[in-house]
């Protein structure tokens, strides 16, 4: 399969080309904010700042501008929750793969390449399944909360993570040499 | 065929998922921070499926193209074969844009999975005439989960003879005097043909089957039904490529003076090589591009792809009203020019003294107005050209005058009832100047 249809371009990209800017850009905002309606509000000016890198990020999805606003939405967050495990950071680590993955995405190719569906569909079944590493470790750190001494909770954590790396690897159609042969 | 070659890179995308992915980890297991765990775990497995489909061999691509040649509006599927794909899940094409060449996708960029199929073909459609440069384009192959890229490998792209585009409406027009073996054309001779010429008495030597035995009858001896020979002719195309004129848009669109010349150029030819012809064609160009007579589908290729060749301009090393154009006696002279050059009129004139068959097709688009030089008075310009047209008009006057018919091109049929006129013209007495 393949996108070999004539697409109208706006503004020197075509349409799923700015639908992934959108992504990124929204990702990256809703990992920032997401933790508004439980009391975790940013400051302004962070949000300000934030905001601009994550345009950045949309139009230069191969620039080290992503990494840098990742780095400042995970370092805010760290600095905002101790042993807290709010369900805000499941929404946090949605917004930052879907940001990775449409920059991901974007840089497959120039801007006036449209993005192949059955790739999106792809990448979009891969997306949730990584998501559900930290669903998994988020739910073992809820189900162990008050339980376990620090030093097994990061066990257990990182035992979670794991397995939800090895499931994802396991259940992701993965086109390659099984295709062809 | 053409191949390139990179390698294997490591992409911003993996080394973001591992870089973020194991700062968050290295924080929240220095800090104390377990949420960050939850928050860079997507970014990890991510990141770890790229380093885990980690590719092991070089893929070759080779760019494959199906045809050499190709006429004006036909397309052709650019594909890419390549060996050594079995770590690439995803291929991204860029085919460069080219002038007069449609693309399809039309902005020449293709992405898609590498499936069983292989490789999404590129299609790609020369709009005009010339020699055209297909398939230049970057490619880059990715492996599952975007952790690999190969390439953008650059592979050049091959230059494709595109010919004028050919009508197959044939025309009914015949030669004024062929003079040559066998052909399709009515000879003023007596001959082995189907024609009726007269009934006169019978030679030996007659055929019996000729033999008109009504008309033997009344006169009492015998009389036989005579007829004219068929011969073929010998057709020069003399091709002025001096300048183009107008604007082009390739195929179905806008056409300039040269775009009419060499279509005019390509239909008169195939017109008269299919009909067991023998045809030359002379360019006048830098290139002085040159066929001699010859007839044959080979012969005809040979004259399309001189046609594709010629880049307009004025050659430098000889006058054109000195060219020696090799037409004997009944050779029909077709000559393509907007007559915009008198030393072109003054050889066109010599030749039509010469007693041969001349025929002058006009392609100079109406309304045509040059481009002049960016820094040129627009007013002037167009003083100019007038001035030019005005030089043109007479050209044509005195050539009409001489006995050289000027038409318009219109199709294949153009020719049909000019060289009729020429015919009729032909079997009257004249009077024949020196060269």
């Amino acid at each position: 399969m393949s996108s070999t249809g004539s697409t109208r371009m706006w503004r020197g990209a075509v349409p799923s080309v700015w639908v992934l800017r959108g992504v990124v850009a929204v990702g990256l905002m809703l990992a920032q904010l997401a933790g508004m309606p439980a009391g975790y509000t940013p400051p302004v000016a962070l949000v300000v700042v934030v905001a601009a890198l994550s345009l950045a990020s949309a139009f230069r999805p191969d620039h080290l501008v992503v990494s840098v606003t990742m780095g400042i939405v995970i370092v805010w967050w760290a600095l905002q929750l101790r042993t807290e495990m709010p369900a805000a950071v499941l929404v946090v680590a949605a917004g930052l793969v879907s940001a990775h993955v449409a920059t991901t995405l974007l840089a497959y190719g120039p801007t006036s390449l449209p993005v192949d569906p059955a790739l999106a569909v792809l990448w979009t079944m891969r997306t949730a399944m990584t998501w559900t590493a930290g669903l998994g470790v988020w739910a073992v750190a809820r189900a162990y909360e008050g339980h376990g001494s620090p030093a097994t909770f990061w066990l257990t954590g990182l035992a979670a993570a794991l397995v939800g790396a090895v499931v994802a690897a396991v259940a992701t159609p993965i086109r390659g040499k099984e295709a062809r042969r | 065929m053409l191949d390139g070659s990179s390698r294997w890179n490591p992409t911003g995308s993996l080394g973001r998922a591992l870089t973020v992915g194991g700062v968050g980890v290295a924080v929240a297991l220095a800090a104390g921070r377990p949420a960050l765990v939850v928050v860079v775990a997507p970014l990890l497995v991510a990141g770890a499926m790229g380093l885990l489909h980690r590719p092991t061999e070089e893929p070759r691509v080779v760019a494959a193209f199906a045809h050499r040649q190709l006429h004006e509006g036909q397309g052709m599927r650019i594909r890419l074969e390549s060996l050594g794909l079995d770590d690439v899940e995803h291929v991204t094409r860029a085919v460069a844009p080219q002038p007069y060449v449609a693309l399809h996708p039309a902005e020449g960029t293709l992405g898609g999975l590498v499936g069983p199929d292989g490789i999404p073909a590129v299609e790609a459609s020369p709009r005009r005439w010339g020699l055209r440069t297909l398939g230049a384009e970057k490619v880059a192959f990715t492996t599952p989960w975007g952790g690999y890229r190969w390439g953008p490998v650059t592979l050049p792209g091959r230059e494709v003879a595109v010919l004028p585009t050919l009508s197959r409406l044939r025309s009914g027009g015949e030669a004024p005097q062929p003079i040559g073996l066998i052909g399709a054309h009515r000879s003023r001779r007596d001959g082995d043909g189907t024609e009726f010429s007269s009934i006169r008495r019978f030679h030996a030597g007659d055929r019996l089957r000729r033999i008109n035995w009504r008309v033997s009858l009344r006169h009492g001896d015998l009389h036989v039904q005579s007829t004219r020979a068929e011969e073929d002719t010998a057709v020069l195309i003399i091709v002025d490529a001096l300048a183009d004129y107008g604007e082009s848009d390739g195929v179905g669109g806008r056409e300039s003076s040269l775009d009419i010349t060499i279509r005019a150029a390509a239909a008169v030819a195939d017109q008269y090589v299919s009909g067991g012809d023998r045809v030359s064609l002379r360019v006048l160009s830098p290139g002085g591009e040159y066929a001699g007579y010859g007839t044959g589908t080979r012969h005809l290729r040979r004259l399309l792809i001189l046609l594709s060749r010629i880049r307009p301009g004025v050659p430098r090393d000889v006058a054109i009203d000195q060219i020696d154009f090799r037409a004997n006696a009944g050779t029909v002279v077709v000559v393509i020019s907007p007559m915009l050059s008198g030393p072109l009129a003054t050889a066109t004139v010599r030749l039509v003294r010469r007693g041969l068959p001349v025929i002058v097709i006009d392609p100079l688009p109406a309304g045509t107005t040059p481009s002049a030089y960016p820094d040129a008075d627009p007013a002037v310009a167009d003083l100019a050209w007038r001035m030019r047209l005005l030089d043109r008009n007479q050209l044509l006057s005195q050539l009409a005058a001489s006995g050289c018919p000027v038409v318009p091109w219109n199709g294949p049929r153009t020719l049909e009832e000019v060289l009729r006129r020429v015919a009729r013209r032909g079997q009257l007495p004249r009077v024949v100047g020196g060269a």
